[in-house]
């Protein structure tokens, strides 16, 4: 007796961890109640639909379904029932394609009572739908439910997302979406202890990945990455702002190798950046200090750094000297559209005391900065960690989402730029008023490509500015700030969070990219203004190395223009002055713009200096004020590449050997200073 | 020649031992304690200048009047000994303020907290104590100053190093297992105020009532360190007749509930109290306000999740350490994950099974 029923036990227990085990025993099942006796077959559910990511270690288990309903269907899976009591802490995925090559569909994990799962999708007739539980919290046996309910057509998000996991992108820190190889397509470098990974994008979205050693012990980027060509050598760089010190990788002439270059000083880093202070062309970088005041890395020219204390180091200029720090999220913008980089800086402190102040310095366009909180009506006790800004009503000027992160002193602030330099709160009924979550990351993008930039905050929502002053939330499981940046190619952009890529799937709206490649400038036009102009009015965009909190994001400009299908012109205000317009560009494409390539002939961008004969033949003679004493002369072509560096002689330089065609002239006077001018050679 | 000169030495020392002892028959001789804080030259170069040790340093043998005491409660720091001194000008005391918080000292008090492991085997000989660093907090008229001094090799002198540094400790544990600290932080001076502050104005931290009122064995015998204080003269002798007092953390004796409670007041409190460093945040841990779960984070939505799984939307989740952001944050030493945010780069094993063992305890949310 006793035997009969271990073996009908036994033959029980089989089928049941048997028949469903793996994806490729999937048990079909209708509509109905389902008993999984244990989470313990070995086929473990990948990809991840469901939140809180994969399963760590060997432990994993699934259990697998597969569903093929005989209409189109509203269907909702749930462990939330009564015969689950009490309710278990259960997870499922739905997968469409076939077993070894599944594609989320839908999923769940804590949408239940005490974190029982609950989702609800359409289906549609004869399609077969995998069905999979996992483990991730607990093997114990439970009950769901497949329910069919009448097909509601569901209605259609702004812009939806895919993800991917690229096995790969396992760096301990997948921060950063930015070109790394000059051909300006956002890849993906990841940083780990000695070692750099670079994700180079190819054609379609594909990625090949190569390891740079990187000897020493750098810092590594705990708490914020950014990247910029401070070494001016075309390729991008890194700045790593880790918890006691600032370390930067920077690139060799040709991007195959990276150095190590740690800075000693003490350095609780925040959020980092690369600007140029001093508008000399070459990147210097800065640092949030979270308990003093901030430092920043001056450039010599030749990319090498010599470090700053605000407040503290003579000399140095003043860019937060709070002595108790709170600098958590600093972001360099041109508030007063006077064209140059003014740095605001999101604060946060508890206590009585003054440092959780926000901060707004002004550039005084020598290098120094004024601070103008108070003018500005942006000094703010909002306990803010990063703060989002760009021209959300398309007027001009770069308005700001001031970005709580803890309730304590405030919620979230929108204020319109009145464009005199000052600030007017305009958050009552726009949308950040009502808005409950939290984030110390907030970033502004047009994610949907309607023209109008949205934000990302907290909440697992993107904030949709909806072009009418108001932002409305739609919810996107999982989604975070994280890298940013175009990973496919596509026009719309992605997101890297640690080694899931979420790929937007385009909607119809058109967009342009623009990406840009300095002379006098630094190499990728970090503080340029890109404007673009058409039916749809004006829109403005920043390069920016260093939003949000944390993460690196393209240095790309990006568009979207909505229905529009022209665009009548873009600008481009480079840090250096020079202004390139391009008329009628192509849309729904990258558009690369080298610095003064579109400068007419014989048009000056300045009256410091004269060429001439202009086409040249032999010798390009260059007449200079009084005051100027040219020094050197470097000549590129319009891709950007340098042809030509020569001492100047006699006031001329030799352009004999140059090809005919038109060129970039960069001269440097004898104060390092440089100047553009564009020639023919015939 | 040499020898001339050792027999004259003798001779000077004996004469003065004879004139000292005859001197102390012939009056009440009051011994004087060494120690030397002149508030117009603190932080001195050395550690030495101070005299707030008997023979050699690294004995950390307290001179005259320099009174060793310990809280109920220890901040973990990589699992490094300490032994903590206080010192004040003679004539001045102490006065209470509350149980929970920090005795007001007078001017010219200094508080002396050495950092060392037993038995480290990356020194010479190996085997022997390190004494890393040691951090003063002096009291000036104006308030509160840091003084941060990190020990030499030969671990005969300590000088003043204000800017931080790291360094790597290898020590054999209680049960000879080799343990290692590859980033030991010695701090800077801006790490300091970070913790001990208290609405920016700095502050000491271990020194309260509630962390003093137990016996501490004295060469002198076994005594409560409050009375202690009193008898010595270095408390006002006018405390309530009950003081409400943490205990320590590994006594398995007191409840799971004080022991949890202690361990966060003296780890976390600095920074997760009212007018502390992150007040932004919604824990309270200090002992005097986790009676209330709530301030403990019980049931409590985290309020920030950037960068976190939506698993730990709790920060503590009763009887499911995994869905809670308390024991994430303590069981990680990721760095910018990890709690507390100074002091450790390892993971307190003994303080997280704790933590595991209360949050299991605990009654689910309503």
């Amino acid at each position: 007796m006793k035997k009969i029923t271990f073996i009908l036990t036994l033959c029980l227990f089989s089928s049941w961890s048997f028949a469903q085990d793996t994806c490729a025993s999937s048990l079909p099942i209708t509509a109905g109640l389902h008993v999984v006796a244990a989470v313990n077959g070995t086929d473990i559910p990948s990809p991840i639909c469901a939140d809180n990511g994969v399963i760590a270690g060997t432990n994993g288990r699934g259990e697998w379904y597969s569903y093929t309903p005989t209409q189109n269907y509203t269907v909702t899976i749930t462990t939330n029932i009564t015969q689950n009591n009490p309710l278990r802490d259960t997870r499922f995925h739905v997968y469409t394609g076939t077993c070894g090559n599944l594609t989320c569909y839908a999923g769940d994990d804590d949408s239940g009572a005490n974190y029982s799962s609950v989702d609800s999708f359409n289906v549609i007739a004869g399609t077969t739908y995998i069905i999979a539980f996992d483990n991730r919290w607990s093997s114990t046996g439970f009950t769901f439910q497949l329910t069919e309910g009448p097909f509601v057509p569901t209605t259609p998000q702004r812009i939806t997302y895919t993800t991917q996991n690229i096995p790969t992108v396992n760096s301990s820190y997948n921060l950063c979406v930015v070109d790394m190889n000059g051909d300006r397509k956002d890849d993906i470098a990841g940083v780990s202890a000695n070692n750099l990974r670079i994700h180079y994008q190819g054609t379609g979205g594909t990625f090949t990945n190569s390891d740079f050693p990187i000897a020493n012990t750098s810092n590594m980027p705990s708490w914020s990455l950014a990247a910029g060509d401070y070494n001016k050598d075309g390729y991008n760089d890194l700045i790593l702002g880790g918890q006691q010190a600032v370390t930067f990788w920077k690139s060799n002439s040709t991007g195959t190798a990276y150095t190590n270059e740690s800075f000693s000083q003490y350095v609780f880093c925040q959020r980092t950046n690369f600007v140029d202070l001093n508008n000399d062309g070459n990147l210097d970088a800065f640092s949030c200090h979270d308990v003093d005041p901030n430092v920043y890395f001056m450039n010599n020219g030749s990319g090498v750094l010599t470090f700053y204390q605000s407040g503290v180091t003579p000399g140095a200029t003043t860019m937060g000297i709070h002595t108790e720090g709170g600098n958590y999220g600093s972001i360099f913008v041109d508030y007063d559209n006077d064209g140059d980089q003014d740095l605001f800086i999101a604060k946060c402190r508890g206590g009585a005391g003054t440092a959780k102040f926000n901060e707004m310095h002004r550039n005084n366009g020598n290098g120094t900065f004024t601070d103008v909180s108070v003018a500005a009506n942006l000094y703010d006790p909002i306990q803010t960690w990063s703060s989002a800004w760009a021209d959300y009503d398309n007027d001009g000027d770069l308005d700001i989402v001031v970005g709580a992160s803890s309730t304590a002193d405030g919620n979230h602030k929108y204020m319109r730029n009145n464009g005199n330099s000052t600030f007017t709160d305009i958050t009552s009924g726009s949308g950040w008023d009502t808005n409950t979550s939290t984030s110390i990351e907030h970033v502004a993008h047009d994610f949907d490509n309607d023209g109008f930039v949205d934000v990302l905050g907290g909440g697992n929502k993107i904030m949709f500015n909806l072009g009418n002053g108001t932002f409305a939330p739609a919810n996107y499981s999982g989604i975070a700030v994280g890298g940013i940046g175009d990973l496919n190619d596509d026009g719309f952009l992605d997101f890297l969070n640690g080694s899931t890529v979420r790929y937007a799937v385009p909607n119809t709206n058109n967009w342009v990219k623009v990406s840009l490649q300095g002379i006098a400038s630094n190499s990728y036009g970090i503080g340029a203004r890109v404007e673009i102009y058409g039916v749809f009015g004006k829109q403005i965009r920043e390069i920016h190395s260093g939003d949000g909190f944390k993460y690196m994001s393209s240095l790309n400009a990006h568009f979207g223009i909505g229905a529009a299908t022209a665009i009548t012109q873009i600008i481009i205000r480079w840090p250096s002055g020079t202004v390139d317009t391009i008329n009628n560009p192509a849309i729904n494409t990258r558009v690369n713009v080298v610095e003064g390539s579109t400068l007419a002939v014989g048009t000056f961008a300045n009256s410091e200096f004269s060429v001439y004969p202009n086409p040249a033949k032999n010798v390009l003679n260059i007449k200079s004020n009084d005051s100027i004493t040219m020094k050197n002369a470097s000549v590129y072509d319009l891709n950007g590449k340098l042809i030509l560096s020569s001492s100047i002689v006699n006031d001329s330089i030799n352009v004999d050997a140059l090809s005919t065609g038109s060129y970039i002239l960069i001269l440097k006077d004898s104060n390092e200073k440089e100047y553009t001018q564009k020639f023919l050679k015939e | 020649m040499k020898k001339y000169y050792a027999l004259a030495l003798l001779f000077t020392a004996l004469t003065t031992i004879i004139i000292s002892c005859s001197k102390s028959d012939d009056e009440q001789y009051i011994e004087v304690s060494p120690v030397r804080v002149d508030l117009t030259q603190v932080p001195y170069a050395k550690l030495s200048d101070y005299n707030f040790f008997d023979g050699p340093m690294k004995n950390q043998k307290p001179a005259l009047d320099v009174l060793i005491y310990e809280p109920a409660s220890a901040l973990f720091t990589d699992y490094a000994h300490k032994k903590r001194f206080v010192w004040m000008p003679k004539g001045t005391k102490a006065t209470y303020d509350g149980d929970g918080k920090t005795l007001i000292l007078p001017v010219g008090s200094a508080i002396i907290k050495n950092f060392y492991y037993d038995n480290v085997q990356n020194v010479t000989p190996v085997g022997s104590t390190r004494i890393i660093e040691t951090r003063i907090m002096i009291r000036k008229t104006t308030g509160w100053i840091f003084a941060e001094y990190v020990w030499n090799a030969a671990q005969t002198e300590a000088y003043l190093d204000m800017a931080g540094s790291n360094t790597t400790v290898e020590w054999k544990d209680e049960n000879n297992i080799v343990r290692v600290v590859d980033n030991y932080r010695i701090p800077s001076e801006q790490q300091c105020i970070t913790c001990h502050k208290f609405n920016e104005l700095p502050i000491p931290i271990g020194i309260k009532p509630q962390n003093l009122n137990h016996n501490y064995t004295y060469t002198s015998g076994s005594k409560n360190q409050l009375a202690k204080w009193i008898e010595v003269g270095y408390l006002d002798n006018n405390l309530p007749s009950t003081i409400t007092s943490t205990v320590d953390y590994n006594d398995t004796s007191k409840s799971l509930d004080l022991r949890v409670r202690s361990y966060l007041d003296i780890n976390c409190a600095h920074c997760h109290q009212t007018n502390s460093h992150c007040d932004y945040r919604p824990m309270r841990f200090a002992f005097s306000e986790t009676t209330n779960l709530a301030n403990m984070g019980v049931c409590v939505d985290t309020q920030d999740m950037a960068d976190f799984p939506p698993a730990l939307g709790k920060i503590v989740n009763p009887n499911n350490i995994n869905r809670s952001m308390l024991h994430y944050r303590l069981n990680t030493d990721n760095e910018s994950f990890r709690m507390p945010l100074l002091g450790r780069t390892e993971i307190h094993t003994e303080g997280v099974a704790l933590i595991e063992q209360w949050i299991n305890s605990l009654s689910p949310c309503p």
